[in-house]
């Protein structure tokens, strides 16, 4: 089985042999609540549509992945701020505890983090360990986009009508993006190992889809929550059945957004 | 002058020729713009036209006006190394028709840690002004900037090396940036001969590196003493939202130096400013500089002319689609303190400036303005005036904008 993204990247399961789940089709996956959370975070017609293909995919993998003795569950996260407001586009991953099968890796996905307006979008995302992350700048200025953080430290400078080459990203953690144009864009993917992991839509809502039964740590992270890390994982136990309800009410206050602010006729470089 | 004409004919065909020769890669970066003004004003002979006048026209110098025309380029040598350069031309008496006002070459390496380094060498903008952030030091904000960066435009241009080293907090969680920046150089000791001689004014009249303001011109690009100058600044940036910026300037000019027809002036000078983006719509914007000038004694002169300035100004700027409305309120004082061979040179003044501007695709901009000086000079009694100069200036504007990306 193979998946053809729309930008013609190859997406193919490491083991051939797998077992699909009775009922699981790409089309069918493509419709879950998952990808259209992701989408929704990438904004723009090709990017969305890659995402949404790419997430879908990488989810349909994970769960064709699972052995399929192992019985089923799902959690449902929420977040809200300290006013009980929903929080959206936040990172969610689902790490097994323990109790949980072993869990094989996903094939090497591929996603975009694009430049437009000067600013990264989406803002945040996340990928799973050995993503190639494509940079196709789609904004009207050059970009010279760099990270030193240790998960990942990289310079791509990104010229008009010059192609370059997707960036893998192999190693787990945060790598936080930087143009040496224009400081005041920053973007952030979060690589996780996790075999489960998404963002919250506008409802401040994810569903993991199905995961395989047993004890699970769900994490949140977000550039805006600003309370402390440790208080941001939840262990929780996974029960075949209805979904598992995680709650992340926040202590702090969201952190400002920076709005992006293209201006009119921008004349900067 | 002769080697200067001829530096600015090859910066110009430099700039010319660069499109033809690199025509892909996206190296080349170039803006222009025609700007063309009908003009009324009320007050008395400019100070640029040899008069007192503290605004750009006056009475005999109205109607239509060439408001300015500029190329500016950045040529991008490599990923880290770029050359800047702006051309100009006023369409007044300048010596030169078309002139060079900045000429740099920058390096600004990837950051391997939060802390970036970017340095400067060549001719260029000191980090003073939060209105002139177009391109070609153009105002953003309104035609005119305000009485301290109409100033910092007349008579100051970095003529050596600049260095900074910005604190990129994003990568830490915190939303913003600190820089330090400071700067030598050279060839800038005339700078304060203006002030004593006009006091604080309001135009959109920039020198250029080897033209000259007034009549007869005063330059302000020398050397009299070969003491290098400098200046010292600390910038912190929350996201867009929020700007400050401290300087320190001092061009430690021996005041009893002479150069040729060029002296030096001592000037020094603290600038704060702030700016505030509170909203998408809205910018706030204050400044305020406090220093002093001074020059001799000469030999057999008498006590040293001695000056200090302080102005400030505050401005609000509301932005609505296309539209943009401006309103700025500027105060200025000038305060001699020695060395009286005239009336003293002390300015007490201030202005308003209102300004609209409106976008039409992204080629064309109408901009009105309408400023009033209320402006107390005593040395306006060498032009045969009263120390008390009310002026005011109309000025609508028809802007021609490109962008060339090769």
């Amino acid at each position: 089985m193979t998946a053809v993204t729309r930008r013609g990247a190859r997406v193919t399961p490491l083991d051939a042999g797998v077992r699909m789940l009775p009922g699981m089709s790409p089309p069918r996956l493509r419709a879950r609540p998952s990808s259209s959370l992701a989408a929704r975070a990438a904004g723009g017609q090709r990017t969305r549509a890659t995402v949404a293909v790419t997430v879908a995919f990488t989810t349909g993998l994970l769960l064709m992945l699972l052995a399929p003795a192992a019985r089923a569950g799902e959690v449902a996260v929420s977040v809200l701020d300290r006013g009980g407001h929903a929080v959206e586009a936040v990172v969610v991953t689902l790490a097994p505890a323990h109790g949980v099968p072993a869990i094989r890796r996903a094939a090497p996905a591929t996603a975009i983090m694009d430049q437009r307006d000067r600013a990264f979008v989406p803002r945040v995302l996340v990928v799973g360990v050995g993503t190639s992350v494509d940079f196709p700048n789609n904004d009207s200025v050059s970009h010279q986009v760099y990270s030193f953080s240790a998960a990942k430290p990289f310079q791509l400078p990104l010229y008009k009508g010059t192609r370059h080459p997707p960036v893998v990203f192999d190693r787990e953690g945060l790598v936080v993006l930087g143009c040496n144009i224009h400081d005041q864009m920053t973007g952030y993917i979060v690589v996780t190992g996790a075999p489960f992991f998404g963002m919250t839509d506008a409802a401040g809502g994810y569903r993991s889809g199905t995961v395989p039964e047993g004890d699970y740590d769900v994490t949140v992270w977000s550039p805006l929550i600003a309370d402390a890390a440790t208080t941001l994982t939840r262990h929780v136990h996974v029960a075949a059945g209805g979904p598992t309800d995680v709650r992340v009410r926040l202590a702090q206050a969201l952190r400002a957004r920076p709005e992006p602010r293209p201006r009119r006729g921008d004349w900067e470089y | 002058m002769r080697s200067a004409a001829r530096f600015v004919l090859l910066a110009l065909t430099a700039l010319v020729a660069v499109p033809a020769v690199v025509v892909a890669d996206d190296r080349l970066d170039l803006t222009g713009s025609l700007d063309l003004r009908f003009v009324h004003a009320t007050g008395a002979l400019s100070w640029l036209e040899g008069g007192s006048g503290a605004l750009r026209f006056d009475r005999e110098h109205e109607d239509l006006r060439l408001g300015r025309a500029f190329l500016a380029g950045r040529l991008r040598l490599d990923d880290t190394l770029s050359l800047h350069a702006v051309v100009d031309a006023y369409g007044d008496h300048d010596r030169n028709p078309v002139d060079l006002s900045e000429f740099w070459l920058e390096y600004r390496p990837f950051p391997l840690s939060p802390l970036r380094w970017r340095a400067r060498l060549g001719a260029f903008y000191a980090p003073i002004s939060l209105e002139n952030r177009g391109p070609g030091w153009s105002d953003v904000y309104s035609i005119t900037p305000s009485a301290i960066n109409t100033w910092i435009g007349e008579e100051f241009r970095t003529l050596g090396a600049e260095i900074e080293a910005r604190w990129l907090g994003s990568a830490r969680g915190y939303g913003g940036d600190i820089a330090l920046v400071a700067a030598a150089y050279g060839w800038n000791d005339p700078a304060g001969v203006l002030l004593s001689d006009r006091g604080f004014g309001l135009t959109d009249r920039p020198s250029t590196l080897f033209g000259g303001l007034g009549r007869p011109p005063l330059t302000f690009y020398h050397d009299t003493d070969h003491r290098a100058g400098y200046y010292a600044g600390l910038s912190w940036r929350r996201y867009d939202r929020a700007e400050v910026r401290a300087l320190h300037y001092d061009n430690r000019a021996d005041p009893t130096s002479v150069a040729g027809s060029a002296f030096g002036w001592m000037t020094r000078f603290d600038s704060v400013g702030v700016r505030l983006e509170p909203t998408s719509h809205l910018t706030l914007i204050a400044q305020n500089i406090d220093g002093e000038t001074v020059i001799g004694p000469f030999p057999g002169g008498g006590e040293p002319f001695r000056m200090t300035f302080r102005a400030t100004f505050g401005l609000a700027s509301l932005e609505y689609g296309a539209t943009r409305f401006t309103a700025r309120y500027d105060d200025f004082h000038t305060h001699q303190l020695s060395g009286f061979y005239g009336p003293p040179a002390d300015q007490v003044g201030h202005a308003w400036t209102t300004a609209v501007q409106h976008d039409v695709g992204d080629a064309w901009q109408i901009a009105a303005e309408w400023i009033r000086v209320t402006n107390h000079f005593p040395p306006r009694a060498n032009y045969g005036l009263p120390a008390d100069g009310p002026e005011s200036q109309l000025q609508l504007a028809l802007r021609y904008r490109f962008r060339l990306q090769r």
